[in-house]
């Protein structure tokens, strides 16, 4: 029997990926002789209308995976429930964090994944810029309620928040006439160096959950962008126009940041998911040794570091549950070091993590504090910033377009805008309500 | 002299031009019929590798996708596909964002439209002028853009027209001209645009090109002995001989117009930006489709985009018999 596993939705399509990936399924087969799994790798540019018309077509595959929250929305409804299979095998979910296992359930109670591969977020920081300018490194320590202390000592010591990233972000933007954005002749036009990013996870319900874990979606099925995420999106706005810290579209599409602006070396901070240490590299893919990680900002006295996460799904189109069950828990156990170390994901299961900190030290001999990014998994968003709503896709485009005009337009009405963003959501959550 | 100018039926012409066989005077059919019908079978069997992949290719997905129009047809739903009669069509004409983007393709239309003619019958005029030393490397010159990649060329443009980074604003900024928001402004991206689209009408001059030198010179010598000046010699004997050239070249810009898609979508990624005025009809076709995945509505869209063209290109091939001028006479 034949178990398909679609690869392509998220990580899976690099070389060295195919090549591990590949090792993993050969083990499986040879040691199985009533189960065999075809793997099916496509490039991600086209996973999703592949797989699409597969589903379309009736040729659903029994697995799919790696695969984010975000990337699983666009499919709800199409997935297994694993608890029954759970329960019937005895399978053992207790090495998993319960928050971590609870994050997969969904509204109606189902549990279609298990956790694999956990990214929690936190700040990455050029210690170059920081030192030219002679600022205190920001915090790498949660305080005991979770806020951490900026520059304690020096005259720069306050509340880690966000007010305090954009009083720091403006010391460390710079012009080309080496004016940074506090002083009166800075030209935001002219800007060689950002304080603060937003990096690739721009998406409005992601960048807004920086200030507080919220649902777009109203008792009544209708849109209510949470306060805190209205608060994020003005702040990130003003900084883009007015405080000049953060870079607009047009200065992220200029040679300076172009493609990855943390990398370029000419951004001080930048607010992204462990992920991202795939990329902190050169062209040749060496790891870039000038930064370090450090706690999340609090708002208003909470904490909130987003999580994105990983997983498989078996699809619930499948014809063999307990054969695809049974591939899933060996991707999620006996393959599951191999997978992540090649995919560059931290594992969700804690008996897993030294060793996967240890194979990034090697990349990254600076000594990079990595015991950050597992503190910051304590503060995690719930409800997920990528919590399915009705329409995601369409839900999805709508932030986009709100995030492009928060970085193109500096005459952006944020109250405005968001008035016109709720009336279409709630048209949207409308239509696709079920 | 003998000159070859495009007809519009010059292969129908060439298989009415062929004499019929006549019946024999018995009924049977004569050998000259056997013959005639057996190469009409050997043509058919030629022709066949075409016809399959039109049908394949062509036929049978416009026909799906008519189909579909008239469906809920989406990829993602698990749902079968139900038929739901004319509601796509109904949404069709009362969805904003359909007028918005028809909208924005007729603004960038109208001024990108006349000048993508214009400009290149321009060059053509010029690169065909008797006076023009070194007419052969100006032509190449002129045509190397059309043989770079499109979407090369358009992250070039990106690069280059950065307004803070790009050389374009550097280079005005160092004259102390200071330089405009080439991309994210409503009131210069569609001079960008078409500036971008201008840098590759290679095409279209070398086409206008071959239109200008099929002219008879004759009658270039019989104006000039009247002596009627270049502009009048252009206005009077240029264009309206190479007016078949010219219709050409127009049906062949107002479907790219329909089409228009590449360069915002490369410079945009599809956001629309600025401000909406890169939302063209195709960048919302391509959003329903590839985004939303929702076939049926798409799929509506698309025979919209068919249907309009179609319209369009009519009224143009009606108009052509007041300004397309043939030298045998009419062609239609």
């Amino acid at each position: 029997m034949e178990i398909r596993w679609f690869v392509g939705l998220g990580a899976g399509g690099q070389p060295e990926q195919i090549a591990a990936q590949e090792a993993v399924v050969e083990a499986f087969n040879d040691s199985h002789d009533d189960i065999q799994i075809l793997l099916e790798i496509v490039e991600n540019d086209v996973a999703y209308d592949t797989l699409s018309t597969q589903i379309a077509g009736g040729n659903v595959p029994d697995i799919i995976g790696p695969v984010g929250r975000d990337g699983s929305n666009s499919y709800a409804g199409l997935y297994l429930d694993l608890e029954p299979l759970i329960d019937s095998t005895g399978y053992d979910i207790s090495r998993f964090p319960a928050e971590t296992v609870e994050n997969f359930r969904e509204p109606d109670g189902t549990l279609p994944g298990l956790p694999f591969a956990s990214y929690p977020s936190s700040i990455f920081f050029n210690t170059e810029l920081f030192d030219e300018a002679g600022l205190p490194y920001p915090p790498q320590e949660y305080g005991a309620d979770g806020t951490a202390v900026y520059g304690e000592g020096t005259e720069y010591e306050g509340t880690w928040d966000f007010d305090k990233v954009a009083e720091i972000a403006a010391i460390l933007a710079v012009d080309a006439n080496g004016n940074d954005a506090t002083s009166p002749d800075f030209d935001r036009s002219q800007t060689v160096q950002w304080g603060y990013i937003n990096q690739w996870t721009t998406l409005m319900f992601a960048q807004g959950t920086h200030f507080g874990a919220g649902n777009p979606v109203a008792d009544d099925g209708t849109a209510d962008i949470p306060q805190a995420w209205e608060e994020e999106w003005a702040w990130y706005h003003d900084g883009i126009w007015n405080g000049g810290w953060a870079p607009s579209q047009e200065q992220f599409d200029s040679e300076l940041l172009s493609g990855n602006p943390f990398s370029s070396g000419n951004v001080a901070m930048a607010n992204t998911h462990l992920w991202y240490t795939c990329c902190v590299r050169d062209d040749d893919g060496n790891g870039l040794d000038f930064w370090d990680l450090a706690v999340m900002p609090s708002h208003n006295g909470t904490v909130t570091a987003k999580m994105h996460a990983d997983t498989f799904r078996i699809m619930a189109a499948t014809e063999h549950p307990d054969e695809a069950f049974e591939v899933l828990t060996y991707l999620l156990d006996d393959a599951a070091l191999e997978l992540l170390n090649a995919y560059g994901a931290a594992p969700a299961d804690p008996g897993l993590t030294d060793a996967f900190f240890a194979d990034l030290d090697t990349v990254f001999p600076q000594g990079v504090n990595w015991q950050v990014a597992l503190d910051s998994a304590s503060y995690t968003d719930v409800p997920s910033h990528e919590q399915n709503v009705p329409g995601w896709d369409e839900y999805k485009l709508a932030m986009a377009d709100f995030e492009s005009a928060q970085l193109s337009d500096p005459d952006m009405d944020i109250a405005a805008a968001i008035a016109e963003l709720e009336q279409e959501l709630s048209g949207i959550f409308a239509a696709n309500a079920e | 002299m003998s000159t070859t100018l495009p007809t519009r039926g010059g292969a129908a012409d060439l298989v009415s031009a062929a004499p019929l066989p006549s019946p024999s005077p018995s009924g049977k059919p004569s050998s000259e019929d056997r013959l005639h019908r057996r190469r009409g079978r050997i043509g058919l069997w030629f022709s066949m590798p075409w016809i399959v992949g039109f049908v394949l290719f062509y036929a049978a997905p416009m026909a799906a996708s008519l189909w579909f129009s008239f469906t809920d047809f989406s990829l993602t739903s698990p749902d079968p596909m139900t038929f739901v009669g004319g509601d796509n069509w109904v949404r069709l004409f009362g969805d904003r964002e359909v007028i918005d983007s028809a909208l924005v393709t007729l603004k960038f239309g109208v001024l990108s439209l006349p000048l993508t003619i214009l400009v290149p019958l321009g060059f053509a005029w010029l690169l065909t002028a008797k006076q023009l030393w070194g007419r052969s490397i100006f032509r190449t010159l002129f045509y190397m853009p059309s043989v770079i990649p499109f979407v090369a060329a358009v992250l070039v443009f990106n690069g280059v027209l950065n307004s803070q980074t790009g050389w374009a604003n550097r280079a005005l900024g160092a004259i102390g001209v200071p330089g405009p928001n080439w991309l994210n402004s409503e009131v210069w991206i569609y001079p960008t645009l078409t500036m971008i689209a201008l840098w590759g009408v290679g095409n279209a001059m070398i086409i206008f090109i071959a239109g200008i030198n099929s002219v008879p010179k004759d009658l270039y010598d019989a104006a000039e002995v009247d002596g009627a000046s270049t502009w009048q010699q252009f206005r009077t004997i240029t264009v309206p001989m190479i007016s078949p050239v010219l219709f050409y070249n127009v049906v062949v810009a107002l479907i790219g117009l329909f089409q228009y898609f590449l360069v915002p979508f490369v410079l945009k990624n599809g956001s629309g930006d600025p401000g909406g005025a890169t939302f063209f009809y195709s960048m919302y076709f391509y959003r329903t489709l590839f985004r939303l995945q929702n076939m049926g509505y798409a799929a509506t869209l698309a025979w919209m985009m068919f249907l309009v063209g179609l319209v369009v290109t009519g009224l143009l091939f009606w108009s052509a018999r007041y300004w397309v001028h043939y030298e045998f006479g009419d062609q239609s």
